[in-house]
């Protein structure tokens, strides 16, 4: 994968892992995909998540045979993430991770984020834990009500909870 | 050479394959695609089952593709002599050994080598000859080696441990590499590899090569076959593959060809010459509670062993042809979140004809069934157990060949063995880890210890022949090693003890036979001296590692201490077998490397350190002895810049100290370099 920014902190998602994640989808997707990134934009800290995974996938990045690019939704907007595959989950959406449980399981979403309440609230199906060592967790409830497969590979390498 | 042939049993074994698609089960995962996902390379050569290397069940080398760009070796046993537990003796300019933990020999028999999960480890004389791989580093997406017996997943042979070099799938995206170079001592080599998706579904991929280098100056007291032969290898190898849904479908096949000067397990130096095909199908199927994967292969082998002068076949001294079919599968199911399970089944046939063994053709099957578990009852504790149970059948067929210095029935015989691993990981702290593990594999005897039977040269007043042993016994090795991980920041380090014993260690007849001839009328009488087991022995050591990035340099550095206590048939003249682990095994490892980009410009160098060792040879006399090898430090260095578009310029050198021990072998290591261009696209 090219033109990603530096490694991200702790607290941000990792672009270039989270798209990779995306990759793992059954059927996997091919061609442009276009990913939302969900935000508030009544939260700063919200507002620079997005922008940071916006400048990381400036111009689409390559994963699998997939190419991906975002596009940003907001939290109260959820039910305009039908047609996506997949949704990034900026920080500061704590009080809505009910509803994009919600959104998710409808429209058949797979949501990653960087939180790990978000993954055990069901609000994320997937998270990514920062550090030196990237962990992939997955919340089996979460990605069976939406319908999300992954391949069987990757789910060897990633926590179940 | 003789055309290859395919036999019926072959085109039976295919033609299953294609029906009932087979395969290997590292097909079922793309490992550069994962590796992007979790930070670090995943492998399924430990348990089968994709895993971090940092959570494997056993001690492992990962040498990834940006390690092999980068490495100033030309080749997989370059690439792994740097790595702790290993030892890369390189005989001949073409003939490398890679021994795990200890017994060095020449052809060892006890590292199976597969490549995308095809066995190139060759069973006529339980060998591996790495430039008739089928494969080139630039096709490489990694390199794996498993340290220990990894028998319960592997079966036969992989009784000290495993490689399985995996291979870039074209399926995620078009790739092209490409490399020409040119070095001192006569090196010459070009070597190609592209892959494309065709449509959404299918993809293909070629790849070939050709190597060129001269063999090293052989001592004056060194036995010589005439004119040792210079290093020459081709290949060329194509694949198809389709993925379906959840369902993929690999074809594969390759043709090599290969002529090297070699020492023999009975350490005579002989000219050999190598022409191998294989076709490979394999199909897995992806689904909610695993993967299932189903495949076969086939390969073909004609050697001619002894070849004098330039005049092909005629003048060997053994001409021989080899073929292995096999046909497995195995599921891999995740029972819950912690526990996966893994059962699996294979057979294997494989035959040898040849005019210098008891009859026309001497071949064995195997039936193999085999388990393995994975769970992790908490998050800081994971055990594995393995199990596998291999059943063999000798046979022979075709006419008797004269004189014969065995009974038929010797060749109608079964034996079964069960070979083992478990492990138990328990996390300490934050980043550490404590693994024990152990195990136990078989070595089986290879064709030619079954049946051959040559004549040779020996100070007796009768005819006397080399002959195979039917009833001899596979060689045990049990293992069991205690190691400690850990993550400090950006450095990783790794320490361990391990202990392996080896029962019934296999040899070829050597000097001094007097003790070891058999008189036999056939009706006229004959000596002959035959395949032996000679004994047990055993290697216990420590292995440690450090790695890590400083200054915006990257560098690793280890040690490895081996003790060895077996000299087994002896080592006072005459010596009966050429196999004495505890002469032949450098006592001290250490390797040092250190790598650098700048802007355009990168570098590496690796700085080798071996302590002295002896090393079997037949002399002029002649007599098997065993010849000083003095302590090494080598230099090992590659530095290139990139010209963009792909383009790279590289100039490389292997032993630029020029220490004569760095090879370990008889015959002195020189200093080899090169230069030329790589492209990767």
């Amino acid at each position: 994968m090219g033109g990603l920014a530096a490694a991200p902190t702790a607290a941000e998602l990792n672009v270039p892992v989270a798209a990779r994640v995306v990759s793992f989808l059954q059927p996997a997707p091919t061609g442009v995909t276009t990913v939302a990134i969900l935000y508030s934009p009544d939260s700063p800290a919200s507002i620079s998540e997005a922008g940071t995974i916006e400048r990381a996938m400036a111009g689409g990045v390559s994963a699998g045979r997939a190419t991906i690019r975002t596009k940003r939704v907001t939290a109260d907007t959820l039910g305009s993430l039908a047609g996506y595959r997949a949704a990034f989950v900026t920080a500061g959406l704590k009080a809505a991770y009910p509803g994009i449980a919600q959104a998710a399981t409808r429209a058949s979403v797979v949501t990653i984020g960087s939180d790990q309440s978000c993954v055990q609230s069901g609000g994320c199906i997937v998270g990514i834990t920062g550090g030196a060592r990237v962990q992939i967790i997955v919340n089996r409830a979460a990605a069976r009500a939406a319908k999300v497969k992954f391949g069987s590979a990757f789910l060897m390498l990633v926590k179940e909870i | 050479m003789r055309v290859i042939r395919t036999p019926s049993l072959a085109s039976v074994l295919i033609a299953g394959a294609l029906c009932c698609p087979g395969a290997a089960l590292g097909q079922l995962v793309d490992y550069g695609a994962l590796q992007d996902a979790v930070g670090e390379p995943v492998t399924t050569s430990v348990t089968g089952k994709p895993q971090r290397a940092s959570e494997l069940p056993a001690s492992a080398v990962i040498v990834t593709r940006d390690q092999i760009a980068r490495s100033p070796a030309r080749d997989v046993p370059g690439l792994l002599k740097t790595y702790t537990g290993i030892d890369v003796n390189r005989w001949t300019a073409g003939q490398s050994d890679v021994a795990v933990r200890g017994g060095v020999q020449t052809y060892n028999a006890r590292l199976l080598v597969l490549v995308d999960g095809r066995q190139v480890y060759l069973d006529h004389y339980g060998m591996t000859d790495w430039n008739l791989l089928g494969v080139q580093l630039e096709e490489i997406q990694q390199i794996e080696l498993v340290r220990g017996p990894a028998a319960a997943l592997f079966g036969f042979n992989a009784a000290a441990g495993v490689v399985n070099i995996i291979t870039r799938r074209p399926a995620g995206g078009a790739y092209a590499t490409a490399a020409a170079s040119a070095g001192n001592k006569g090196f010459g080599r070009i070597a190609a590899s592209a892959g494309t998706p065709l449509t959404d579904q299918l993809a293909v991929k070629l790849t070939a090569g050709r190597l060129r280098e001269d063999e090293r100056r052989v001592p004056a007291d060194v036995l010589v076959p005439g004119v040792p032969d210079h290093l020459t290898a081709d290949q060329v190898s194509g694949e198809l593959s389709g993925r379906f849904g959840g369902a993929g479908v690999t074809l594969q096949g390759g043709y090599a060809t290969n002529r090297q000067a070699e020492y023999l397990p009975s350490q005579l130096l002989s000219n050999q010459r190598f022409r191998s095909g294989d076709v490979q199908a394999a199909y897995t199927q992806d689904t909610d509670w695993g993967g299932l994967t189903l495949g076969g292969y086939v390969n073909w082998l004609d050697a001619s062993y002894g070849v004098q002068g330039t005049n092909g076949q005629d003048n060997a001294a053994l001409v021989l042809n080899n073929r292995i079919a096999s046909v497995r599968g195995a599921g891999l199911y995740r029972l819950d979140a912690n526990t996966t399970v893994r059962l699996g089944a294979e057979y294997r046939d494989n035959r040898m004809r040849s005019l210098s063994q008891f009859s026309r053709a001497i071949a064995y099957g195997v039936g193999s069934l085999n388990a393995m578990l994975d769970m992790h009852p908490t998050d800081d504790v994971a055990v594995t157990a393995a199990a596998r149970i291999d059943r063999l059948a000798l046979r022979q067929s075709g006419a008797v060949i004269l004189p014969t210095v065995n009974r038929a029935e010797e060749f109608d015989r079964q034996f079964t063995r069960v070979s083992f691993n478990a492990a138990v990981l328990l996390k300490a702290g934050e980043t550490g880890q404590v693994r024990l593990n152990g195990g136990r594999g078989y070595q089986l005897p290879s064709l030619i210890n079954f049946g051959l039977r040559v004549p040779i040269a020996a100070p007796t007043t009768l005819p006397t022949l080399i002959a195979g042993r039917p009833e001899i016994m596979p060689s045990a090795t049990w293992s069991a090693e205690l190691a400690y991980s850990r993550a400090l920041g950006g450095t990783r380090v790794e320490a361990g003890l391990f202990w392996t014993r080896v029962e019934d260690a296999i040899a070829s007849p050597g000097d001094g036979l007097q003790d070891l001839l058999e008189l036999v009328l056939t009706p006229s009488p004959v000596a002959v001296a035959r395949f032996l087991s000679v004994g047990n022995y055993t290697t216990r050591g420590v292995e440690a590692s450090v790695a890590g990035r400083t200054l915006g340099m990257g560098w690793r550095a280890n040690y490895t201490f081996t003790d060895t206590n077996g000299d087994l048939a002896g080592t006072e003249l005459p010596i009966p077998a050429a196999l004495s682990p505890r002469s032949t095994t450098a006592r001290h490892k250490a390797n040092l490397e250190l790598s650098r980009d700048a802007g355009a410009w990168y570098a590496t160098g690796v700085a080798r350190y071996t302590s002295p060792t002896r090393q079997f040879s037949f002399t002029t006399e002649p007599r098997l002895r065993l010849f000083h090898v003095d302590e090494a430090v080598a230099l090992d260095a590659r530095i290139g810049v990139r010209l963009g578009r792909g383009l790279e310029m590289f100039a490389a050198g292997e032993n630029l100290t020029g220490a004569g021990g760095a090879a370990g072998s008889p015959i002195p290591a020189d200093t080899r370099v090169r230069g030329g261009l790589r492209l990767a696209v």
